[in-house]
């Protein structure tokens, strides 16, 4: 029923892991930890729950995947030569070539008996495609993976790094996937944070909370809840107005705590 | 495969920039599954160009070419390719002894 990812406070918050056959959009700006996140989900499933992975990669280059995998102790090329994971470098027009109901990375799926896959970043389509037919060709794309039974993490670029406006895709992506997860740059008292909640996952309650996290040598680590703060999505929170702060606000202007 | 001599394997291989460009990129990625335009857009090139160099490798069988729908999809034949190595290794460990 579900897909551990193995970063076990994720799972926890996910109540038990990714639902199996689903489609998790995994949104934030650029170097909030996105690609590690995912890499991290297929090579939990390849080296801890016995289920083969597919990386999906269309502008980075497998040859910096494999170094960067490696900064947190992941053989990639190892886990390619025992056939439990495999990396692709394609282009969207090739990701969305269908020709008798077969697209030209089945063989490979098929090949490596993958049950999880990883498209990172599904925002490269919208430069490939045009905007008339992008939402069709990932509906399309979606029920595909679904049809395979994979479990399926999907990455796309969030542009605001900052700010109170979010925008997860323009071409109504956050109704297509079942799941999202939201990470983001947060500034807390003068430092760069990162924030991690889950927006949605369909037919499932999930963890409401923003929590921390941390990308650490051995990949992602959630922490602690921002409890005390307010308004963390918008990048600038401030601190929550506690019973505690409102005493000592009546202590100190009004005088009677 | 046929028998082929060590210059002329050479020379199909890496007997211009372009082909040995294609082969650095293939070896460092083997799981490039792409355009040619893509392709030639990954080494700074342009389509037309790699597209006449690429052929040669195809005929070879170091790199396999597919039609699928509308593309032509280019990937490493991996088992060929390291076929087509231990021949040149071959070819040079007896260029050396001779």
């Amino acid at each position: 029923m579900r897909a551990l990812t193995g970063i076990s406070e994720l799972d926890a918050m996910l109540r038990g892991g990714l639902m199996r056959g689903d489609v998790t959009l995994v949104v934030g700006s650029a170097g909030t930890g996105k690609t590690t996140l995912a890499l991290q989900y297929l090579i939990n499933g390849a080296t801890k729950f016995n289920e083969n992975g597919l990386y999906v990669t269309f502008e980075q280059m497998p040859a910096q995947i494999y170094r960067d995998a490696a900064s947190f102790g992941w053989d990639i090329r190892k886990l390619e030569a025992e056939g439990k994971l495999r990396i692709v470098c394609t282009s969207p027009p090739v990701l969305v070539q269908f020709v008798e109901q077969r697209n030209p990375i089945d063989a490979i799926i098929e090949e490596v008996n993958a049950k999880r896959i990883v498209i990172d970043s599904i925002s490269h389509l919208e430069a490939f495609i045009p905007a008339s037919e992008l939402r069709g060709e990932l509906y399309r794309l979606i029920n595909h993976l679904k049809m395979k039974e994979l479990t399926s993490v999907f990455t796309a670029e969030s542009h605001e790094v900052f700010g109170d406006r979010l925008v997860v895709t323009g071409v109504g992506l956050s109704f297509l996937v079942d799941c999202i997860i939201l990470l983001r740059i947060v500034e807390i008292q003068s430092s760069l944070k990162k924030a991690l909640t889950i927006l949605k996952i369909r037919g499932s309650d999930h963890d409401k909370q923003l929590r921390e996290f941390e990308i650490t040598a051995q990949g992602i680590k959630i922490t602690a809840p921002f409890a005390e703060y307010e308004g963390v999505l918008t990048g600038a929170p401030r601190k929550s107005w506690t019973e505690e702060t409102a005493r000592a606000w009546t202590k100190a202007f009004v005088g009677k705590p | 495969m046929k028998e082929t001599g060590l210059h002329e394997l050479t020379e199909k291989l890496i007997g211009t920039e372009i082909k040995a460009e294609l082969l650095r990129l293939f070896h460092m990625n083997p799981g490039i599954l792409d355009t040619v335009e893509s392709i030639a857009r990954r080494i700074g090139r342009m389509p037309n160009d790699v597209e006449a160099e690429i052929s040669p490798l195809v005929e070879l069988g170091v790199l396999r070419k597919e039609r699928f729908g509308k593309l032509d999809v280019v990937s490493l034949n991996t088992s060929k390719d390291k076929e087509v190595q231990e021949k040149l290794a071959t070819l040079i460990e007896g260029g050396a002894k001779g």
